[in-house]
């Protein structure tokens, strides 16, 4: 089926969040939608979805023009969505997932499920997903239950489907599955619109390439583009997708870990025997696919796992064992993996987050008192040096986009003086120039004689930044590899097989 | 619901304009009540007393203004806005009210109080603490030791029992004179029948904790119905309506006595189950002092309810007439008179102090 | 949210739970002032309704409606404005009154009854900031009314003295009767809300049994679960004079206000609290004691409740107390707290309202008759209106905050996504 959007135009207020956009998509075509974080492709999609209704411009559906007046006129007209965030229930089956909204019922009002069951079979079929219809949502992997709600998209007949950022919680092999996925639905016939930020995808997947920035097309491209043209595109000026940094300058061990395991409160040894070094003036980078670990051996440097076995010692001070604050007072630095629930207080102004692990002793407090003058200061200061997009230091940072949210976290952590710094996840939902603005700021303060640990499941990341690769599978680290190592290499590593020569020496 | 009879009833007509400013009343008399925290629904003293009221008021052809207290630190206001609204009478219910009743007594020496169920002696002289306080109180011990008298000599196992709302002064001298009694018909009759749930020298005994129907009160009377207890006597308001319900499902042939009025008469559809009650005349006492008032010949000499000026007593056995012995009611008069005469004393620690 | 689930519990019992119940506090008390008011505004309408209906005129006059309706318009009109009147002339100024220091009566009458609601409601409040819920005030104010009537009766010390060693006995009383649940919270994980309910019944039966129980609470002599008069020397001077009630236990209340103001807008531990009140995981891993945190603010909430118990014994009922002298103020305060948005400043004003309420409530009903319930109704009904903001903004087409960039299908999106990935 073709899709064209012919001049859309949606506003909220005054803000203009799609500007008279048209865009065409063929029958069987992968159609990447690409731009940075708020530049209107959701709105576009939730326009075409019939969740909002545009202003000016109109949908037409194989020539056809569409009135949508909400999803279930979009569904019925073929058009399926797969949410970046899964719209499942996690108590239920597959079976009664995909039926969800659309049950059939038989005599007396029960729910006819084997009709259910054989269409969920009929589909994992014909493109080879091995789907169980009656394992629940809640055992399933994440990338599985993107499946689901594939199939049940399909399901209804969607002969247009759209994918939104449907690669921001899988694996690099699951992410690589889904395109294969993809590319088998738009060979059977099916129109796809692919949402994302993330260049490599697109070319890996796209037919066509239409760019939008501030709620406006600002261009189209082959997938044969180089990045550095697309992210351009996409940003609006040229971006340096590559790290600039020099070899270190090593300074001997700082941060040693020896034996260190970690219990999680069900019981599950989550870190196991882990021992690692790691040198005032480098950065090590800890890989491997997301919940191998690597969350929860950051919240023990940190002191905010309970159970924790073996030695964790900076500059020759022991950590394990104390309190989340005496670590902070010992001159840690912390960015985690999940920044709007443990990085940031959403309520509280810029300014006060800025002080949030400073909120016990000068120069924020003196005597209880807290010292609003020396804050509003300390603040307009960093606001300007980490260039946070606001409207002044009082405002609420949970306002803030998700780029200048990880700056205050950053401007907090960094002004700090510190003896090691560890960045869980630094640039996760980030836009393209923030990306940058974040790797600048950690080589920064690498070649500032300070030990770094950056945690990513991005290979691209840990590629970019690292010094030493430490990748982590099950609870254990699997080796140690110097940042110059294949990314192929890597990716084994990854899924548990051991380097060919490890532990070399930097 | 109201709206609905209202739609219904809409089409009546209107009655003919009259100005109506007459005011019947031909005295300036206002008289007035506070209610303690209880309400005035709560089936005992502050309903008895909001009846006795309305029926002086009725007599008198005025309109009472009542008003009732949600908490203890209600009092003061409440009858302050009474003076404010000009009472003459202010009738407070209860122990709780004596502190506010007696200040603002003080306060306004034009304005007559009245306050039952206590002496408002706060304190402890024996005297009323302002002149103008008219306490309405019972001696309801020699007629709870007349009922004691009469279970001990209807009951068949030898056990009778009892059990209060909370531990308060006007619901343990129903208990003492209670458990007297029994102790005074063992004395005469050489028996032994056992009294329960009260012990008089210790002053220690069950309670419900409250003045609700509940399954506390339930659980107080199964237990005393589990020892073999075949009267049983609630003190407290509504309490006794879950004491019924015990009766009925253990299935024995178990009387009760009321208190405050007689149950066999304001509760028909239970009445077979009373063997008497202990009479207490809150309303006719109430109403005597607000027509009293009414009349202009309003005193402050405390009212004391005795067996004597019938403001206590026993009610009549009823259907229990032919189950008890033949003797009973004789020797329930020669006690009545003994007492009346002072051969026998019946005392309480919570008896009246005048 | 990816795979935090590992994460130990910090105190609340799961993380998902909690974090729902943080987020409806967050949302009643981040609600504007705007809403307060018209909160205060519907259920004044919605009282007066229900004063209509429950007239004997209105119903009288309702009987023949259609042959004279204006007898019917009349009698809701005089009902109404009879009842709201008394009100305001109960509450505010008495304009019957010959003159001037005697209309001024009722003002004065408010802020004495204000008094305890403020206190109490600032406890409250400052859990609620803490994201806690605080349903002890019952306990925590009976438990610091015994142990300040107790010094103020039986122990005798200097006039100053006595009061304030009275005063500091409850205000003791109460942080314990508090602290114990924060402590509980932080160490084991109850829920604030279970434990402060079942410490309600806890204190209730501990007085009743010390107020029967002769040589504790109970007077000598008496047998009424009654304590003796205060001291004299204890008691809270009258600001006044004793023509009026008000007595200097307002400015105490005064004096908490602004510590509570300075404690969470100006001080490093009330930082701390909001902190842990707004996202409790942040304030760990910023180093913030999130244990210490809940048992510091539970006991300040709960010295803030004694407060009003103090207040109670020490200037309001002198003469004595027994064990309803909380008088429901531990739950009103709730409802202080929720009007007055967890704000020390609109908790004094929302305190004043219902301290109003309260006095002009004793004047509708003893001057029109009106049912003494119809006030606690437009409280209660303050409160549903308060807890559904949805509402007011609907029926006064008040725009949702947050949502003039992003419509609502987005958080309902992001809810649903919770629920899926973090299992």
């Amino acid at each position: 089926m073709k899709l064209e959007l012919r001049g859309i135009t949606k506003r909220f207020g005054a803000l203009v969040a799609n500007n008279n956009i048209s865009l065409t998509v063929e029958s069987g075509e992968i159609h990447a939608l690409l731009g940075e974080n708020g530049a209107g492709k959701s709105t576009l999609m939730n326009v075409l979805y019939g969740l909002y209704i545009a202003e000016e411009g109109e949908i037409l559906l194989d020539d056809v023009v569409q009135k949508f007046a909400g999803p279930g006129d979009a569904m019925n007209a073929g058009i399926g969505m797969v949410h970046q965030h899964f719209m499942l229930v996690p108590v239920f089956t597959v079976a009664e997932n995909v039926v969800l909204g659309h049950e059939q019922t038989t005599f007396g009002g029960r729910l006819d499920l084997s009709a259910a069951r054989a269409k969920v079979r009929e589909i994992s079929d014909r493109f080879g997903f091995d789907i169980d219809p009656d394992a629940l949502i809640e055992d399933l992997p994440v990338g599985v239950q993107q499946r689901v709600e594939i199939i049940k998209a399909l399901s209804q007949d969607a002969k247009v489907l759209v994918f939104d950022e449907p690669t921001a919680v899988l694996t690099p092999q699951e992410t690589d599955e889904l395109m294969t996925i993809m590319r088998q639905l738009a060979a059977s016939g099916t129109s796809i619109v692919f949402i994302t930020h993330k260049l490599r995808e697109v070319r890996a997947v796209a037919d066509r390439i239409t760019v939008i920035r501030l709620g406006t097309v600002v261009g189209e491209a082959s997938p044969t583009a180089t990045n550095a043209e697309l992210a351009s595109l996409m940003v609006g000026r040229a971006v340096e997708l590559t790290v600039h940094k020099n070899a270190p300058e090593l300074r001997g061990t700082a941060l040693a870990v020896k034996n260190l395991s970690v219990i999680d409160s069900r019981n599950q040894i989550v870190v196991n025997n882990v021992s690692f070094d790691v040198q005032a003036g480098e950065v090590l980078a800890i890989a491997g696919v997301q919940g191998n670990g690597q969350t929860e051996l950051t919240e023990a440097l940190l002191g905010l796992q309970q159970h924790v076995t073996g030695s964790i010692e900076l500059d020759g001070k022991p950590l394990r064992g104390y309190s989340v604050r005496h670590i902070l007072d010992s001159g840690v630095g912390f960015v985690p993996e999940d920044r709007t629930e443990d990085g940031l207080i959403a309520d509280f102004s810029i300014a006060e987050n800025l002080m949030l692990d400073r909120s016990s002793g000068a120069p924020f407090v003196k005597a209880g008192n807290l010292q609003l003058g020396f804050r509003a200061k300390f603040a307009a200061e960093k606001i300007h040096e980490f260039d946070i997009r606001s409207q002044g230091s009082e405002m609420e940072a949970g306002r803030l986009s998700g780029g200048n949210q990880q700056k205050v976290v950053l401007a907090r952590e960094l002004s700090r003086d510190l003896r090691l710094f560890v960045a869980a996840q630094p640039t996760r939902g980030l836009d393209v120039g923030s990306i940058e603005f974040v790797h600048t700021r950690i080589i920064e303060t690498r070649d500032s004689g300070i030990p770094v640990i950056v945690v990513s499941t991005e290979l691209d990341e840990v590629v970019a930044l690292a010094d030493r690769i430490a990748v982590m599978y099950r609870g254990e680290i699997v080796g140690i590899v110097p940042g110059n190592t294949p990314r192929a290499t890597l990716g084994l590593m990854m899924v548990g097989e051991h380097a060919p020569a490890t532990e070399a020496a930097l | 619901m109201f709206g609905t009879v209202a739609m219904l009833a809409a089409c009546a007509q209107a009655p003919a304009t009259t100005d109506d400013t007459n005011s019947a009343a031909a005295s300036d008399f206002l008289p007035c009540m506070v209610s303690d925290a209880g309400g005035f629904d709560d089936k005992s003293f502050n309903q008895l007393g909001f009846e006795g009221l309305s029926e002086a008021a009725d007599a008198l052809s005025v309109k009472p203004i009542t008003v009732e207290s949600t908490s203890e630190t209600d009092y003061q206001s409440n009858v302050q806005n009474l003076v404010v609204q000009g009472c003459s009478l202010i009738v407070t219910v209860g122990f709780n009210l004596a502190a506010a009743t007696v200040e603002s007594a003080l306060a306004n020496p034009e304005v007559n109080f009245a306050i039952i169920d206590n002496d408002a002696d706060l304190n402890f002289d024996g005297k009323v603490d302002a002149p103008n306080i008219k306490p309405i109180i019972f001696d309801t011990a020699p007629a709870a030791f007349m009922a004691g008298y009469a279970a001990a000599g209807y009951s068949k196992t030898g056990v009778v029992g009892t059990y209060g709302g909370m531990q308060f002064p006007t619901v343990t001298i129903f208990m003492d004179g209670f458990a007297d009694g029994v102790a005074y018909y063992n004395e005469q009759n050489g028996t032994d029948v056992k009294s329960l749930g009260w012990d008089v020298a210790s002053q220690t005994g069950s309670f419900t904790g409250g003045f609700a129907a509940g399954v506390e009160s339930l659980a107080n009377a199964q237990g005393l119905i589990d020892q073999n207890a075949d009267v049983l006597l609630p003190v407290g308001g509504p309490i006794f309506l879950s004491a019924i319900e015990a009766i009925k499902s253990s299935g024995k042939d178990i009387a009760m006595v009321g208190v405050d009025a007689d149950l066999y008469e304001t509760d028909a559809t239970n009445k077979s189950l009373f063997l008497t009650s202990i009479l207490k005349g809150i309303k006719v006492s109430v109403s005597d002092v607000v027509t009293g008032a009414g009349e202009d010949s309003f005193d402050a000499t405390p009212y004391v309810g005795t067996l004597d000026n019938d403001g206590v007593g026993i009610a009549s056995f009823h259907d229990f007439e032919s189950k008890v012995p033949s003797t009973l009611s004789d020797e329930l008069d020669a006690i009545k008179a003994g007492i009346i005469d002072g051969s026998i004393t019946v005392e309480s620690p919570s008896s009246p102090k005048q | 949210m990816s795979d935090k689930t590992n994460t130990p519990p910090v105190g609340p019992a799961s993380k998902d739970g909690s974090e729902r119940w943080n987020q409806t506090l967050r949302d009643i008390t981040g609600g504007s002032a705007m809403i307060s008011i018209l909160a205060v505004f519907v259920a004044l309408v919605v009282g007066a309704i229900l004063i209509a209906f429950t007239n004997e005129g209105v119903q009288e006059t309702a009987g023949y409606f259609f042959s004279r309706p204006t007898d019917l318009l009349q009698a809701v009109w005089d009902a109404v404005a009879g009842a709201y009147s008394a009100l305001f002339q109960g509450a505010i100024y008495n304009f019957r009154a010959d003159n001037f220091l005697t209309a001024i009566r009722p003002l004065t009458e408010t802020l004495t009854f204000a008094t305890p609601l403020i206190a109490a409601g600032l406890g409250v409040g400052l859990a609620f900031r803490v994201g806690m819920f605080n349903i002890g005030g019952r306990g925590q104010m009976l438990i610091a009314a015994g142990a300040a009537g107790w010094v103020a009766f039986a122990v005798e010390l200097p006039a100053g003295i006595h009061l304030i060693v009275a005063i500091l006995a409850g205000l003791l009383g109460g942080a314990i009767w508090g602290g114990i649940v924060g402590l509980l919270k932080a160490r084991t994980g109850a829920h604030e809300v279970i434990v402060t309910i079942m410490l309600n019944f806890v204190a209730l039966y501990l007085i009743q049994f010390l107020l029967r129980t002769p040589g504790a609470l109970q007077a000598p002599g008496s047998n009424n679960p009654k304590t003796p008069a205060m001291l004299p020397t204890a008691v809270f001077p009258d600001l006044f004079g004793p023509r009026y009630n008000l007595h200097a236990g307002f400015l105490t209340v005064i004096a908490a206000t602004i510590f509570v103001w300075w404690l969470l807008d100006r001080s490093n531990l009330g930082f701390q609290f909001r902190a842990v009140g707004q996202n409790p995981n942040a304030a760990r891993v910023a180093g913030i004691n999130v244990k210490n945190v809940y048992m510091y603010a539970m006991a300040i909430s709960g010295a803030l409740v004694g407060l009003a118990g103090v207040n109670q014994v020490l200037g309001t009922l002198t003469s004595g107390f027994s064990s309803g002298i909380d008088a429901g103020i531990g739950f009103d305060a709730i409802t202080v707290a929720l009007l007055g948005r967890s704000r020390p400043w609109g908790i004094f004003a929302a305190g004043i309202l219902f301290g109003a309420f309260k006095a002009g409530g004793f004047a509708m009903q003893a001057a029109e008759g009106v049912p003494i319930d119809i006030v606690v109704v437009v409280q209660a009904l303050i409160v549903l209106f308060i807890a559904a903001p949805p509402l007011v903004r609907a029926m006064f087409h008040l725009p949702t905050p947050g949502t003039t960039r992003k419509p609502r299908i987005h958080s309902v999106k992001v809810r649903t996504s919770n629920e899926v990935v973090a299992k």
